[in-house]
């Protein structure tokens, strides 16, 4: 198709930044100009897809998340890794703080390292598990709307994760609170889609 | 183009595996405790005590399995770049640094202990992955000889 339709097209650049398509990856650029796929061998059917001259399919990865990724597998590890770390580096931090303003007036310094590594090792984890487990549900929930809906990912498959998880995690507490966390939680999706867009503009997934 | 393609190098790698872990023992956590929590508690209560169980419990251990694999992966990557090869001893060297890192608020001899432990435990694995690949591999068969050289004339 690429190279019988119209000869003005092949001057433009090979659509390898078109990455819904990446493991089709058409090569017009590298071929000489009256190249015909489909006059190569009748049989092979060459000329129906394009030629492709890498098969990407087998060891495929997606390239049109933040980071590449190989499925919702990969996808949940990066996406829960990412922020249980965040998490505990923000706990951990908040305990330092914690820790540092508790033994201020302790005297003897072994006695206040471990006042700090208490409370460190306290905020830390438990805000790192905390949001380490909504991450698990908020990828699990977007891989299945995703897979749902036929693999197609829009920012408001997010937004709808974002809420269902955030409505999961209060649901023993109510219905108001948890309508508080579903807003928050779509609220932290719909920023998480906003910084996507600003860091890698025209690329969407996760 | 060689190599394992189905992890990613090396600094990424240690996010990944943070979150496999985590997600590995939060999962499983949620199922062990909530049988566990089935189980001790009385009846007419059962459903409440595998709430309770799950949610207490289930975070914590996913956070144990993530701080565990975490770090290994981070040691393991460290010990690579150190080292320049990629054998088994990486995995050996870096279940001992892990297993001392987790004991050091434990003291000298507590550290010592686990780090040695934890080397031990992964060169039984590292050593059982290898004995699988060997009765996986497929055996060598011999070529097929003549049994004796014919006759001259």
């Amino acid at each position: 198709m690429w190279f019988s339709s119209s000869p003005k097209e092949e001057t433009a650049p090979a659509p390898v930044a078109e990455t819904n398509r990446s493991h089709q990856v058409a090569a017009p650029s590298v071929l000489p100009a009256g190249f015909d796929a489909s006059k190569l061998h009748p049989m092979a059917g060459l000329g129906s897809g394009g030629l492709e001259y890498l098969d990407l399919e087998s060891n495929s990865q997606r390239a049109d998340g933040l980071i590449a990724s190989r499925g919702w597998t990969e996808d949940l590890s990066y996406g829960t890794g990412a922020v249980y770390l965040v998490g505990l580096s923000v706990g951990g931090l908040y305990g330092l703080a914690e820790g540092m303003r508790k033994s201020a007036d302790m005297g003897s310094a072994k006695l206040r390292l471990n006042t700090v590594l208490n409370s460190v090792t306290r905020r830390g984890p438990y805000l790192g598990n905390t949001s380490g487990v909504l991450a698990i549900l908020y990828n699990v929930i977007n891989s299945s709307i995703d897979y749902a809906r036929g693999g197609t990912h829009e920012d408001a498959n997010s937004l709808a994760a974002g809420a269902i998880t955030g409505a999961l995690f209060r649901l023993s507490k109510g219905v108001r609170p948890m309508l508080i966390s579903s807003a928050l939680l779509t609220g932290v999706a719909g920023g998480w889609c906003v910084l996507k867009r600003m860091v890698a503009p025209g690329e969407e997934k996760r | 183009m060689s190599g394992d393609h189905s992890r990613d190098p090396c600094p990424m790698v240690i996010v990944n595996d943070f979150g496999g872990a985590f997600a590995m023992g939060a999962i499983g956590g949620t199922i062990w405790h909530s049988v566990k929590g089935f189980r001790n508690s009385p009846v007419g209560e059962r459903w409440q005590g595998v709430k309770s169980a799950v949610r207490l419990r289930a975070p914590t251990l996913g956070g144990n399995f993530g701080a565990w694999g975490g770090m290994f992966s981070f040691f393991d990557c460290t010990v690579k770049a150190v080292r320049k090869t990629e054998d088994p001893w990486n995995s050996i060297i870096s279940g001992f640094l892990v297993g001392g890192a987790l004991a050091v608020r434990g003291g000298w001899k507590h550290m010592r202990n686990s780090a040695i432990i934890c080397g031990f435990i992964l060169a039984g694995m590292e050593g059982a992955g290898i004995a699988m690949s060997r009765m996986m591999a497929e055996n060598p068969v011999a070529p097929a000889l003549p049994e004796a050289p014919l006759a001259a004339a």
